[in-house]
């Protein structure tokens, strides 16, 4: 297998005044599947179109297989991208279309055919060789744009939010299907998306974006269960956020007082730099949440509950906290919100009390909020 | 602009746009206006005298229209004909742009569409030729007008500005059918309907809704119109007579017959300015750009 | 006024189709001068005089010559400054777009005209030519809006697509972009074969003595005016129709090709 690997060293993109992306620097590993997570407009198409060559960077470098991309144009890289509307080319059929870039390289029409064929068998799509493009169902067109990238044997697939075209059930068939195909070729995978669910099933790491910067690298749990900023936290899952400040910490215990809300408690990374008296905010999400006894020992919330969501699966409550007036979501798994069958209703009051390993608290940067009204994160300098 | 057309096309097919769009505009549309325009400024001399003392740029040649009396009346009267075929034009265009556009069902507006583009494939000439048949002293008009016992006597037609102005609307009007339509057709039929709710009469509905929305293709239907009746050779030369003279028919005569080309070039830079003002006037009073035409 | 607006349109199509039917019936009148009234009789003499006139044949030649010319010419440069304005950005673009569509907002008299002195400079006179250049000045500029109209509904990702997977820019011209823009191009061939077929403004004063057939027809309405005329005439018009006819079923087909894509 030849090195796929990808490495930005210390890349800047300016567009005149405005800076896309910030000083990045990234490795990402031969044969990985790798997500930019991130908003629309925090850079991660910038990204990506400067690993395809479509951009140069304005500072630093792009290597690729360890070999730096400085000169080296689009159609000269080892990479292969699939385009977010797909960009089949309407008037060729599907063979034309998978042969495209092995007929520019100038491979003779017999092998062209039997590459062309093996792709069709690895997307599932035999026989629709012959077939144009305007026939093709959108599931369809989607492996077509997979065996055409797939063709020039590129050493780096690049994804453009792919999947977003599609409707929901196709979209969770495709990701399991994308996943398939990248271990089967062992192809390093680059995959763009503001889908959350998309980036956390099918990669082996995500760098989550935001204003043109990368806030985090890390393996899906890991981005789950520890999110390293307050972007992270709010945009990666649900998050209750509450503002405190660091009274003791114990390694990465710390206890915190949350002023009127009482004493709280909460875990912190062990290099995080946060000490006695430091303002911090106290990330707890709904589903960490369960409803307890008054005087049961831990950390607690009181709350009124405002309205109740039944979702199915699960009932998400939202509550509003006596002392402070913040909301607070909850989520309750089938098993708890059956015993509350009937008293989950609205004015009822209630306490909520959560395991402080489940709590991540990060130094308070001002940082992110998620709008109530919209439901949208809103950065700390989009206000 | 080399950069932009190479990054895209390559260097050797950026260099063929350039080179071809450099060969039209410089070599076939700048330097023979500007050769033109230089030509207007000389007098007119024999080849012996060129680069003489008499060479020279003068505007003698300008002086030349408003000095003569009959060339000077032909010119206004280019230029008023011109306006009235125009505003003819608009008037019959306009109903049947407006049936085109909203009216007809699309089945009818494709075939009448069809039904318009065959004249107009047909050469100007023809066009024209056929109009001297028909009104022509003891031709079909003037047979039918008197069986109908409209008239006692054949009507000379084609001795008078009539036939010319009859032969030019039906020259050119499908260059004011087309823009308009496509404009009408943009507005959206809420809006009309929305207006007869409000109470708006046919009138006041086309006046306050639908002329203003149609204001960019009725101006480049006027100026495509108006630039082809004031520049027509054909029509007048088919349909009028010796005393209907058109401008561009002294043009000519000041060509190859005359054999005063200088002369002729400073009349035909003054048909341009006419057009070019004509033009600049209608974009001002319809307040619409270049952009608009490319429509 | 539904009905005011239907029987408008009834009698617009009879004032456009008239004088046409007009032109054709007098062909086959059989007098010595081109009417349809008195009727003389049926005949089909003037097609067998029309065919036996060699100066006809000679400019129909000319004129054929000249818009394959024009073709040759208009059509590159109109596909040249469609791609040129859909590539460029430039504070000299609006400029450079007034210049380009001048050709069309000029007189035909003009164009010929200025042709005419330019290239007489040069030492070239009036032939077939100058009648090339000077209708290829203004049937550049309707090519060029025929290309452009198609070219801005290009999706530009296509291009993208193409280079990443290993095309050269060539190589997407090629086999991308010029395939999308063909329909266009073919619709703005056949259109710049017409307008110069049937072109006579401009070419009066750059013709020389290479007649086309349009001079060569005005030539014979003013001088010795038989309905060989008309038979001419009505053949042009069939041939017209019926190229029209297939054009426009052509372009149709396409339409609901594209539509259903």
């Amino acid at each position: 297998m030849e090195d796929g690997s990808v490495r930005l060293e210390k890349v800047v993109m300016r567009f005149g005044d405005f800076t896309a992306i910030d000083t990045t620097t990234l490795e990402i590993g031969s044969g990985e599947f790798f997500s930019f997570l991130g908003p629309s407009g925090c850079g991660k198409t910038t990204l990506l179109n400067m690993i395809s060559g479509f951009l140069v960077p304005s500072e630093g470098r792009v290597l690729i297989g360890g070999e730096p991309m400085g000169g080296v144009s689009v159609n000269r890289r080892p990479t292969a991208m699939i385009f977010q509307n797909l960009a089949l080319f309407p008037l060729m059929t599907v063979f034309e279309n998978i042969e495209f870039g092995l007929e520019v390289r100038g491979v003779d029409r017999k092998a062209r055919r039997e590459a062309s064929e093996r792709l069709l068998a690895l997307v599932a799509l035999e026989g629709s060789g012959p077939k144009r493009i305007s026939e093709l169902s959108g599931g369809q067109k989607q492996r077509v744009a997979i065996a055409r990238a797939l063709a020039v044997e590129p050493r780096v697939l690049l994804l453009d939010e792919p999947l977003s075209a599609l409707d929901l059930k196709l979209r969770q068939h495709m990701r399991a299907e994308l996943k398939a195909i990248q271990r089967k070729t062992g192809i390093t995978f680059i995959y763009i998306t503001h889908d959350q669910g998309e980036a956390l099933t099918m990669s082996d790491r995500v760098a989550v974006m935001s204003a043109g910067r990368i806030q985090q690298v890390a393996d899906p749990v890991t981005l789950y269960r520890s999110p390293a900023t307050g972007f992270v936290a709010a945009f990666v899952g649900e998050n209750n956020r509450l503002e405190t400040t660091l009274i003791e910490r114990q390694g990465e215990r710390v206890r915190l007082d949350g002023c009127a809300l009482g004493e709280l408690a909460g875990r912190v990374a062990a290099t995080s730099g946060l000490h006695r008296g430091d303002r911090a905010a106290l990330y707890i999400r709904p589903e960490h949440l369960r409803p307890v006894d008054e005087g049961e020992s831990g950390p607690t919330l009181a709350a009124t509950l405002e309205a109740v969501h039944f979702e199915g699966a699960w009932v998400v409550l939202e509550a509003r906290l006596e002392a402070s007036g913040e909301l607070l979501r909850v989520q309750l798994g089938h098993e708890i919100s059956r015993q509350y069958t009937d008293t989950l209703v609205a004015g009822r009051r209630m306490i909520f009390g959560y395991d402080p390993d489940d709590a991540v608290v990060l130094p308070e940067d001002g940082g992110p909020r998620v709008d109530e009204a919209t439901g949208e994160v809103v950065e700390a300098g989009d206000v | 602009m080399f950069r932009q057309l190479a990054a895209r096309f390559g260097g050797p097919l950026a260099m063929a746009i350039l080179g071809l769009l450099g060969i039209w505009l410089i070599v076939m549309v700048t330097l023979p206006q500007l050769q033109m325009i230089d030509y207007s400024l000389r007098p007119n001399l024999l080849p012996a005298q060129r680069g003489g003392p008499e060479d020279g740029w003068t505007l003698t040649n300008y002086t030349t229209l408003f000095a003569n009396d009959i060339h000077r009346a032909i010119f206004f009267k280019t230029l008023w004909s011109s306006v009235l075929v125009t505003l003819l034009t608009l008037g019959v265009s306009y109903p049947l742009a407006w049936y085109l556009a909203k009216v007809a069902t699309p089945r009818q507006a494709a075939l009448c569409i069809l039904l318009l583009i065959i004249p107009f494939w047909i050469n100007e000439i023809l066009r024209t030729y056929s109009w001297f048949i028909i009104l022509a002293f003891r031709g079909p008009l003037n047979e039918v007008l008197m069986m109908l016992g409209l008239i006692d006597r054949p009507i000379r037609f084609l001795s008078g500005d009539a036939g010319v102005m009859v032969g030019m609307v039906y020259a050119y009007i499908l260059f004011m059918v087309f823009p308009v339509y496509n404009a009408i057709e943009s507005l959206d039929d809420n809006q009309v309907r929305a207006a007869r709710d409000l109470g708006a009469g046919t009138v006041r509905t086309h006046r306050r809704i639908v002329i203003p929305h149609a204001k960019p293709g009725i101006a480049t239907g006027c100026i495509m119109t108006f630039m082809l009746a004031a520049g027509s050779y054909a029509v007048p030369a088919l349909l009028g007579s010796p005393g209907s003279r058109w401008f561009t028919q002294i043009i000519y005569n000041w060509f190859f017959e005359g054999g005063n080309w200088n002369q002729g070039a400073a009349y035909a830079f003054l048909l341009l300015v006419l057009c070019i003002g004509f033009m600049s006037l209608v974009m001002k009073v319809f307040k619409v750009g270049l952009g608009d035409f490319a429509k | 006024m539904a009905l005011g607006l239907r029987i408008y349109v009834v009698v617009f199509f009879a004032y456009l189709f008239l004088p046409l039917l007009v032109m054709a019936a007098a062909t086959f009148n059989d007098s010595r001068f081109p009417t349809v009234t008195p009727w003389n009789g049926t005949t089909l003499k003037w097609f067998g005089e029309l065919a036996a006139d060699s100066r006809m044949w000679q400019a129909l030649t000319n004129s054929a010559i000249v818009a394959i010319g024009v073709l040759c010419l208009a059509v590159p440069i109109g596909i040249a400054t469609a791609l040129f304005l859909n590539t460029v950005q430039s504070r000299a673009k609006p400029f450079l777009y007034a210049l380009i569509l001048s050709p069309l907002l000029t007189p035909g008299v003009i164009i010929g005209i200025s042709t005419l002195i330019f290239w007489r400079q040069l030492g070239v006179g009036g032939g077939i030519f100058l009648t090339v250049l000077g209708q290829a000045t203004f049937i550049a500029a309707y090519v060029m809006l025929m290309v452009t109209a198609r070219l801005q509904r290009f999706d530009r990702t296509m291009e993208r697509a193409a280079l990443d997977l290993g095309a050269s820019q060539w190589q997407m011209f090629r086999r991308i972009l010029l395939p999308y823009l063909k329909p266009a191009i073919l619709s703005a061939a056949v259109i710049a074969f017409l307008q110069s077929f049937e072109n006579y403004n401009t070419s009066l004063f750059v013709v020389g003595y290479d007649t086309t057939l349009t001079v060569y027809i005005a030539s014979k309405v003013r001088t010795g005016l038989t309905p060989a005329v008309n038979a001419l005439g009505l053949i042009l018009i069939l041939v017209t129709v019926l190229l029209a006819v297939a054009y426009e079923v052509k372009r149709r087909r396409e339409a609901v090709r594209v539509v259903s894509v």
